[in-house]
């Protein structure tokens, strides 16, 4: 008879969330228009320029409008989907990483290592996080690689803290005991039996990371430090807004903002419904 | 005016959960008779506990819901109050005492502040009048200080202290009734007998009931004057304290009372309530001659070999570091203790929370490291052995932790926790051997082989602390120290483990040190026994001697303070 993990309890759990499913639909939903872009199946109005029906207002052809080039804004839109996503994921993915990392050997190792770690992290976090991310982005110029290496390599400190937590206080549970009265030893005691007790944290920290990436990408892009231009994005179309706007092209803004709002929103309440799903004290809700 | 402060009629209490809808109390009724003690027994999950918060009407909603039945406070059915009126009546007419008291006081707030708080609510006393009384109240509840202690915190406080501090909140304002849900179960059986000794002066001096919940029938023999008896939701069996001690009735509550270790009996083996009832609820017969068989007390002989040597232990931990790390003072957890155990035989280490005995047995397997002192098993002394002997060494020596829920890990099937140990140390040649190893070790302990794709938390206590039996014994083991290995279960589950322990003992020749703070189960399963006190051992002798004829001052206070488990004018 197959057990039912406490995984596929909270999968349980997360089915019967209507505001997770949707929120989940909608998040697929982003990752379908990124695919169809990427792969030019749909969306194909993003780069087909028509100088005549440049500032075209929204209408059943153009939802919403057109460029200065006469570019489909919607599908400008769509295209700058593709950018947020990875830079969402890469670096999300690259902060969750490090922050793992030292947050485990940290916690786990204590003495001198957790003290230069924390010292370290402690250090870092003094500096404010915009600043550094411009000065990565300033030095390595502008461009998606640059965008995901500059928020990945500066945004784990939140997340370190947490592992770090994390691991200080499962060291010290019985079964980590039990595991090292058995003969386990100290990579054994992380990778078997500590860290996917901690996945559930690091789960939900990737959650929050994304959205934070996701803004960052748009501010940076907006001061011009984000992509190279001319790639779609909606820190692009919020910084191009900024002179349209005095020309009543209301459109554009509009446009980003109502793509970035639904993605930020939808992983804002996915990560409720995760957290919710994941936490034993909540189980008989 | 009736003579009942408390009828409960019919009163059903349920429970949402993922797997469906828990009857956790099913249509149980009940009285508390003015100025009496009424014991509510049961073990876990008997519904003793949702009793006493749906008279309060606490029962969280959602998952849980009164959904029938009648409580009867002074003639006035308290389920159909409104909030703001069940408010008046909770702290002012029914208090309550809860298990944990550190948990139960804001850590935030003084005790003055706490205690006083009750009354400015109910009593709309000012705060000056109302520190006034709460200065009365330490005072009546034996805290020591009372004028220092107004300003403390509770973690400034022991746990007996805070726990006096809980009763002084809950009599305030002079309830006609105070519920005490196993008040005295986080506590050392010394500050329990005077926490017990002082709510019976208190019940005398405000002639008030007392619903006293616990899953400890000896605490009950003393303090009770009738007890319900519940079991899985509904109440088996109910009458005056002695009637249940003397003539009971119902084979759970037989089998109840049986299974506990007692100190005046040197029994074989624990019956277990399966002994008495069957699964559902009907008394078995009893084989008579199998539970009069008494403990024999094995004389040391040739085969009882010195296995372990303890030299000179010590452990120390910092407590306080100056500048640059220097150390100014130190909490001296092992002092210098030297012990011998015997191969196949039993060593119990007995002692209250803090004496050292868990520290010890952690320092033995060097799950941490010893400050000083020598161990030598078989000859070898396993302090000097560097990482790779060490890991051998552990095969032999192995440890059963207190906590069924903490030891396992959640994320690992059963099947991986049995066989982890075989793969660390080479056993097996393949997945299909270790499985079926594994298949063997829970037979062994007595649970089924399919179980072995099955999470932690889909067991009960008892069959997680068998799963964990089962894991010590993967390796094959000659030495396992089991640290308080059955604190943590019920009193039924408690006899099944102990037996198994024994049994596997008998069959594989095992060597145990058996730690606990309960000397009745540490005298059942013990040849000899080690009193700690303050990091040392103060006394030893074999299990029968020490209890009979105790040395030590220490010991005797212990012995003292132990609930007799039958009510005193019987004893006597």
């Amino acid at each position: 008879m197959k057990g039912k993990s406490l995984w596929s309890d909270a999968r349980s759990r997360l089915r019967r969330d209507p505001i997770g499913m949707i929120s989940f639909v909608v998040i697929c939903g982003y990752l379908l228009v990124a695919l169809l872009c990427a792969t030019h199946l749909g969306f194909k109005g993003y780069n087909v320029v028509d100088n005549s029906i440049a500032y075209q207002e929204p209408s059943v052809v153009h939802w919403f409008g057109t460029d200065i080039f006469g570019r489909d804004v919607f599908d400008r839109a769509a295209h700058g989907t593709i950018t947020s996503l990875t830079v969402g994921f890469f670096g999300a993915g690259l902060s969750v990483l490090i922050g793992t990392i030292l947050g485990a050997v940290a916690g786990y190792f204590g003495g001198f290592a957790d003290e230069l770690i924390t010292w370290f992290y402690t250090t870092i976090d003094t500096i404010p996080y915009i600043l550094l991310v411009v000065a990565f982005s300033f030095v390595m110029g502008p461009s998606l690689t640059t965008l995901c290496l500059a928020i990945g390599l500066t945004s784990w400190i939140r997340h370190c803290r947490v592992v770090r937590a994390e691991f200080l206080k499962q060291r010290e549970r019985d079964y980590v005991q039990a595991a090292a009265a058995l003969g386990s030893g100290n990579l054994r005691r992380i990778f078997v039996h500590i860290l996917p007790n901690t996945f559930h944290l690091i789960l939900i920290n990737f959650t929050l990371g994304f959205i934070s990436a996701v803004k960052s990408e748009v501010i940076l892009t907006y001061l011009g430090l984000g992509v190279k231009p001319g790639t779609p994005s909606w820190g692009a179309m919020i910084s191009d807004a900024r002179l349209e706007l005095s020309r009543d092209v209301w459109w554009g803004l509009a446009a980003a903002t109502i793509f970035m709002f639904f993605l930020v929103l939808a992983f804002t309440l996915f990560n409720d419904a995760l957290r919710d799903a994941l936490d034993p004290k909540l189980k008989s809700r | 005016m009736s003579e009942n402060i408390i009828q409960v009629r019919n009163l059903a209490v349920e429970f949402r959960t993922d797997e469906g809808i828990v009857n956790a109390v099913k249509k149980i009724s009940f009285d508390v008779p003015r100025g009496k003690t009424v014991g509510l027994v049961g073990e876990s999950g008997s519904g003793k506990s949702v009793t006493s918060l749906a008279v309060m009407r606490l029962i969280p909603n959602p998952p849980g819901k009164i959904t029938g039945g009648e409580i009867l406070l002074n003639g006035k059915d308290l389920l159909k109050l409104s909030e703001s009126e069940m408010r008046n009546i909770r702290g002012n007419q029914i208090s309550m005492i809860f298990q944990e008291p550190m948990t139960s006081l804001n850590p935030v707030f003084t005790c003055g502040d706490q205690i006083a708080e009750t009354l400015m609510l109910h009593q709309k006393l000012s705060k000056t009048d109302a520190m006034a009384k709460v200065h009365d109240l330490l005072t009546q509840v034996g805290i020591p200080n009372p004028a220092e202690r107004i300003k403390s915190y509770p973690h400034e406080l022991s746990g007996g202290q805070r726990q006096r501090v809980m009763i002084a909140m809950a009599i305030a304002c002079e309830p006609d009734m105070l519920i005490a849900d196993e008040p005295t179960t986080a506590l050392d059986v010394t500050i329990q007998k005077q926490i017990l000794d002082l709510l019976a002066d208190l019940q005398k001096k405000y002639q008030m009931s007392i619903l006293f919940i616990t899953h400890d029938l000896g605490v009950i023999a003393d303090i009770a004057d009738e007890v319900v008896v519940m079991y899985r939701g509904d109440i088996v069996e109910k009458g005056h304290t002695e009637d249940i001690f003397l003539k009971p009735q119902h084979p759970y509550t037989k089998g109840l009372l049986a299974c506990r270790p007692s100190l005046e009996k040197n029994p074989r083996r624990l019956p277990v309530v399966s002994d008495f009832m069957t699964a559902d609820g009907k008394e078995k017969v009893i084989d008579v001659a199998v539970m009069k068989q008494q403990k024999q007390t094995r004389a040391i002989d040739v085969k009882h070999s010195e296995l372990l040597k303890i030299q000179n232990i010590k452990k120390h931990f910092p407590l306080q570091k100056g500048m640059f790390g220097a150390v100014k003072s130190w909490v001296k957890a092992v002092d210098d203790v030297t012990l011998t155990v015997r191969k196949g035989r039993t060593l119990g280490l007995v002692g209250e929370s803090g004496c050292g005995k868990t520290t010890l047995g952690r320092t033995i397997l060097r799950l941490i490291e010893p400050t000083a002192g020598e161990i030598v098993y078989n000859g070898t002394d396993i302090t000097k052995l560097g990482r790779e002997d060490m890991r051998a060494m552990r095969r032999k020596m192995q440890i059963i932790f207190q906590d069924p829920y903490a030891s396992l890990n959640p994320r690992m099937t059963i099947g991986a926790a049995l066989m982890e140990p075989m793969i660390i140390h080479g056993l097996g040649s393949s997945r299909e051997e270790r499985l079926e190893m594994a298949g063997e070790l829970t037979k062994k302990v007595g649970l089924d082989r399919s179980m072995l794709n099955r999470y932690p938390h889909e067991f009960s206590g008892g069959q997680r602390q068998r799963i964990c039996i089962a894991r010590a014994l993967a390796v094959k083991p000659e030495f396992i120290i089991c640290d308080e290995s059955v604190s943590a279960l019920d009193v039924s589950i408690q006899a099944q483990i102990l037996n198994l322990l024994l049994d596997l003992q008998d069959e594989m020749n095992l060597t145990y040190v058996f730690i606990s703070h309960d000397l009745a189960v540490v005298k059942f399963i013990s040849d000899e026994v080690a009193v700690m006190y303050n990091g040392k051992v103060v006394e030893m002798n074999d299990a029968v001697g020490i209890y009979e004829n105790p040395q030590h001052d220490y010991t005797k206070k212990l012995l003292g303070a132990i609930p007799k488990g039958m009510p005193k004018h019987l004893i006597q």
